[in-house]
């Protein structure tokens, strides 16, 4: 099944040479402590934090609207850190979700306007659904979906989730159309 | 707007109208505080966080001169995406992510509006109670702890990755 092509309005994002589609609506704080890996599209009105703390992204990575990366914080006998966040690759985070999670592995599908605690831990090829509200300190495993409030176990995901995330990633990078081009088309 | 000395207030926040923030609280970028129908005065060591509603709304069918004033007190945390309208909230309360919080509703102190309540019914919610999102509500022995670590933490490094706002003059 073929994703559908999306366009966005070429002067609206930025395009870096590692092939990163950034939106300029979005915010990226502390851009020096972000890493992305390469190919990951941003969406408008998400917000990065990485003046709290270090972010590294993966490859393919897709941040849809108004989504919210923030580092977690620990609080310590002397005060208090941020703790630095990665997301590994091919991670498709949609629309209005919050992450404070501590790692997320590659290939995870985290759905509409999810709430993923502090210091959570998403390991490879799991999915969190729409709307869950994962508790902090969070274990997702491998090969599960969690959802509801609070996030609990709700079903095995099949072993060809590597396979689907590759093909959602990829096939909505390479169908992220900037509209100028469309023009010259026609 | 009049920002006490001490207060951290990013320059890529919302602020409209009339809003006192005091010494002590942290606005994250994105915020947004906007007094429509009258001042709104925050209290001091507040954290409130990106994505984050204020409003003392303007309410269409009440009486239009009237102003009310929006108090907020100390050592509250606003958590990501939360948005609050109520006029009286209390200290010590953490209103987490997602959640809202109506117009007649009236927080005091200590306590914990979940991630993804919404809160609509005209009421006083007693101290140190917990609101959970399917409705339940319990009540703590402790208040929840202030934001202090966090407020002391960011207040070294925000001016090293944002623009603020200056302290003590009007826009």
């Amino acid at each position: 099944m073929e994703l559908p092509k999306v366009y966005y309005e070429k002067a609206s994002f930025m395009e870096t040479t590692s092939g990163n589609i950034i939106s300029r609506q979005s915010l990226i704080c502390g851009s020096q402590n972000m890493i992305f890996g390469g190919k990951t599209v941003v969406m408008p009105e998400c917000i990065f934090r990485g003046d709290l703390a270090n972010i590294r992204v993966g490859r393919y990575c897709i941040f849809l609207n108004r989504s919210v990366v923030r580092p977690p914080f620990k609080k310590f006998s002397k005060g208090v850190a941020f703790f630095p966040l990665t997301i590994g690759d091919h991670v498709f985070i949609e629309e209005d979700c919050v992450i404070n999670a501590a790692s997320i592995g590659s290939f995870v599908h985290i759905g509409k306007g999810a709430i993923i605690g502090r210091r959570c831990v998403l390991k490879d090829y799991c999915a969190v659904a729409p709307g869950a509200v994962l508790p902090p300190e969070t274990v997702v495993p491998s090969y599960s979906l969690f959802g509801g409030d609070p996030g609990h176990f709700e079903e095995e995901l099949p072993e060809c989730t590597e396979a689907m995330m590759k093909q959602a990633t990829v096939g909505y990078y390479k169908n992220l159309i900037p509209s100028s081009k469309v023009e010259v088309s026609q | 707007m009049n920002i006490q000395p001490g207060a951290v207030v990013c320059k890529d926040s919302v602020v409209t109208g009339d809003v006192t923030i005091g010494s002590k609280t942290v606005i994250h970028p994105k915020a947004t505080i906007i007094a429509e129908a009258g001042p709104i005065i925050i209290g001091e060591n507040n954290l409130i966080e990106e994505q984050s509603i204020i409003i003392n709304r303007l309410e269409s069918n009440s009486d239009s001169g009237k102003k009310r004033v929006m108090i907020i007190g100390s050592n509250n945390v606003f958590e990501v995406g939360c948005h609050v309208e109520a006029l009286q909230i209390g200290d010590n309360n953490v209103i987490e992510m997602k959640s809202k919080v109506g117009r007649d509703v009236c927080i005091s102190n200590g306590v914990v509006v979940s991630c993804g309540c919404t809160l609509e019914t005209k009421e006083t919610i007693p101290e140190n109670t917990v609101i959970l999102a399917n409705g339940t509500r319990r009540t703590q022995l402790e208040r929840p702890a202030a934001p202090t670590s966090q407020v002391e933490f960011l207040t070294k490094i925000f001016p090293t990755y944002h623009y603020l706002r200056k302290a003590q003059g009007t826009k």
